[in-house]
């Protein structure tokens, strides 16, 4: 699913944020991308959801190599990601449920082909009675869940979460790390970065570890 | 305890309940005051304001030189030089009068008398009772048979050879030249609709790089799930587009307004002079047409409006995406 050979990132002259990184994950894999504060963490995560390209080496998702994917190409591999924000990043003037339906709405789905998908999805995730709530009245956890919510409705084949457990308190953090194995356990590929070593420690799951730019892969 | 509460008297069963309806996705993506402010829907309406006057004040001329050229057409004039004694000339003058009379492709030709002679020269002379005395030139005005128009070369080398004092002369260089100063006129106009135009599409262009840049968070989370380029193009552009046509037709109704007080407008901006500007362009007003060409201005400035956001925003997203 992800082939990683080499790959290298620096942004403009700066020094290298990533070394030498390879690593391959198969679909239905679950694995937590671990390491400091400026390890490369988000850096990693942005080649994965194609937000840049690397700098150096070979970099292939879903068996297309994005070192050169063109716009069209990179919004088609999008499809198959759900990617979870750190910061949550919904959409204040719409609702949660407009929020989570938005990648059906983008992917030219018609309204009466997901609106109970999405209705079941947000009770699922226990937003079921704050679906027409608009996130700035979202507590932390709620928009978290939103935010999830979001990134699984179109049944991706990839979800990257950024620090998804970052502003939750450890109980919420258990119920999501649970919503993720779910997910898991239905066929979606998961990778969850993170620097709560706590969290890796209720979840069996191999760790890529990231340590000044290079990748140490761990279980 | 009491049995006879409301609560108790309900049946066993609950009636059906209806099965709620699943809420509607109703927001627009991008809001449409992130996207278009209301400074540049009146910045848009002048524009279309100015270029709805330009169109009509062209379309007014045109049809005005339009009605002169077929005045001028219809009629040529004969002019008798006043070489000899009058009563010779008189002579010459009906003998035209009668030769033209019986030409075909001729409705009709009469000799103008020397008063009205003496009228058309007023205007450069004024009004002094020397006139009459001066050598004017005897005029036979003669109306054309539009259906069947005589071969004016042919009529003009007769007329010559019969009478050689009288001279035929059917406007022409008032034609040309009337041809001439519509046609710069249509032109200037034209260079006032492009300057319009092309000053809507860098106002347009602005505007979607600042709506682009105001809305960055929507465009990155429209990435992130998934949408093209002309997906998020066309969210941008669908309020360009309201916008454009709002204007439009806010811009085309003043200009409307502006036609339908003209004659007003005339007769207290020119007050005596009036007639001399009926006569130029007629009332004023526009008809169907003219109204109809405001109509396109709108359709026109409302693509303009579109297509420069669509790939003004495209453009911007290109260069992101790079």
């Amino acid at each position: 699913m992800i082939r990683f050979e080499n790959v290298g990132l620096r942004y403009g002259l700066g020094q290298d944020v990533l070394r030498d990184v390879s690593f391959h994950l198969l679909p239905g894999s679950f694995h937590f991308l671990a390491g400091a504060s400026g390890a490369g963490k988000t850096s990693l995560l942005r080649l994965l959801f194609l937000s840049i390209k690397p700098s150096r080496g070979m970099a292939y998702m879903f068996g297309k190599n994005i070192t050169k994917s063109p716009p069209g190409q990179r919004a088609e591999l999008r499809r198959r990601i759900g990617i979870v924000f750190q910061d949550f990043r919904l959409l204040d003037h719409m609702t949660t449920w407009e929020n989570v339906a938005l990648p059906l709405r983008v992917h030219g789905k018609r309204q009466s082909e997901y609106a109970e998908d999405v209705t079941e999805l947000l009770k699922w995730v226990g937003l079921g009675d704050r679906m027409h709530a608009y996130p700035p009245v979202l507590s932390g956890g709620e928009k978290q869940r939103a935010a999830i919510a979001r990134a699984v409705i179109g049944k991706p084949e990839l979800l990257l979460a950024d620090e998804p457990t970052g502003n939750v308190d450890p109980q919420m953090a258990r119920r999501l790390l649970r919503l993720f194995i779910e997910l898991n356990r239905l066929g979606t590929s998961v990778i969850i970065a993170t620097h709560d070593y706590q969290l890796m420690t209720q979840f069996n799951a191999p760790r890529l570890m990231l340590e000044n730019g290079r990748l140490h892969i761990h279980g | 305890m009491n049995t006879h509460t409301p609560q108790a008297r309900l049946p066993a069963v609950a009636p059906p309940q209806k099965k709620p309806r699943p809420p509607r996705a109703r927001a627009p993506i991008v809001p449409a005051g992130s996207v278009t402010g209301r400074s540049l829907g009146v910045v848009i309406g002048i524009m279309v304001f100015l270029a709805c006057l330009t169109a009509g004040a062209v379309y007014i001329v045109n049809q005005s030189a339009s009605a002169w050229l077929r005045d001028i057409a219809s009629e040529v004039t004969v002019q008798i030089k006043p070489e000899g004694a009058t009563e010779e000339v008189e002579k010459t003058a009906n003998g035209v009068v009668s030769f033209l009379n019986g030409q075909n492709g001729i409705r009709n030709a009469s000799l103008l008398t020397l008063d009205q002679s003496a009228e058309l020269v007023e205007p450069w002379l004024g009004q002094i009772s020397a006139i009459k005395d001066l050598p004017l030139p005897r005029l036979v005005a003669v109306q054309i048979d539009r259906d069947s128009p005589p071969d004016i070369t042919t009529l003009r080398a007769a007329l010559g050879t019969k009478y050689p004092a009288a001279m035929l002369d059917d406007h022409r260089a008032w034609q040309s030249q009337i041809r001439r100063v519509t046609g710069s006129l249509a032109m200037a106009g034209l260079a006032i609709i492009a300057l319009v135009a092309t000053a809507t599409v860098a106002i347009v262009v602005s505007a979607a790089r600042s709506a682009i840049a105001s809305n960055r968070d929507i465009v990155e989370v429209l990435n992130f799930v998934g949408a093209e380029e002309r997906f998020i193009a066309r969210q941008f552009e669908l309020h360009f587009l309201k916008l454009g046509v709002k204007a439009g037709i806010v811009g085309a109704t003043a200009a409307g307004f502006v036609f339908l007080s003209m004659p007003l407008i005339a007769e207290y901006m020119s007050g005596a002079a009036n007639a001399e500007y009926r006569r130029l362009v007629g009332t004023g007003r526009l008809d169907f047409m003219g109204y109809f060409a405001l109509m396109a201005v709108v359709v026109v400035i409302a693509a303009i409006c579109q297509l420069t956001s669509r790939y003004g925003v495209r453009r911007i997203l290109d260069a992101q995406n790079q």
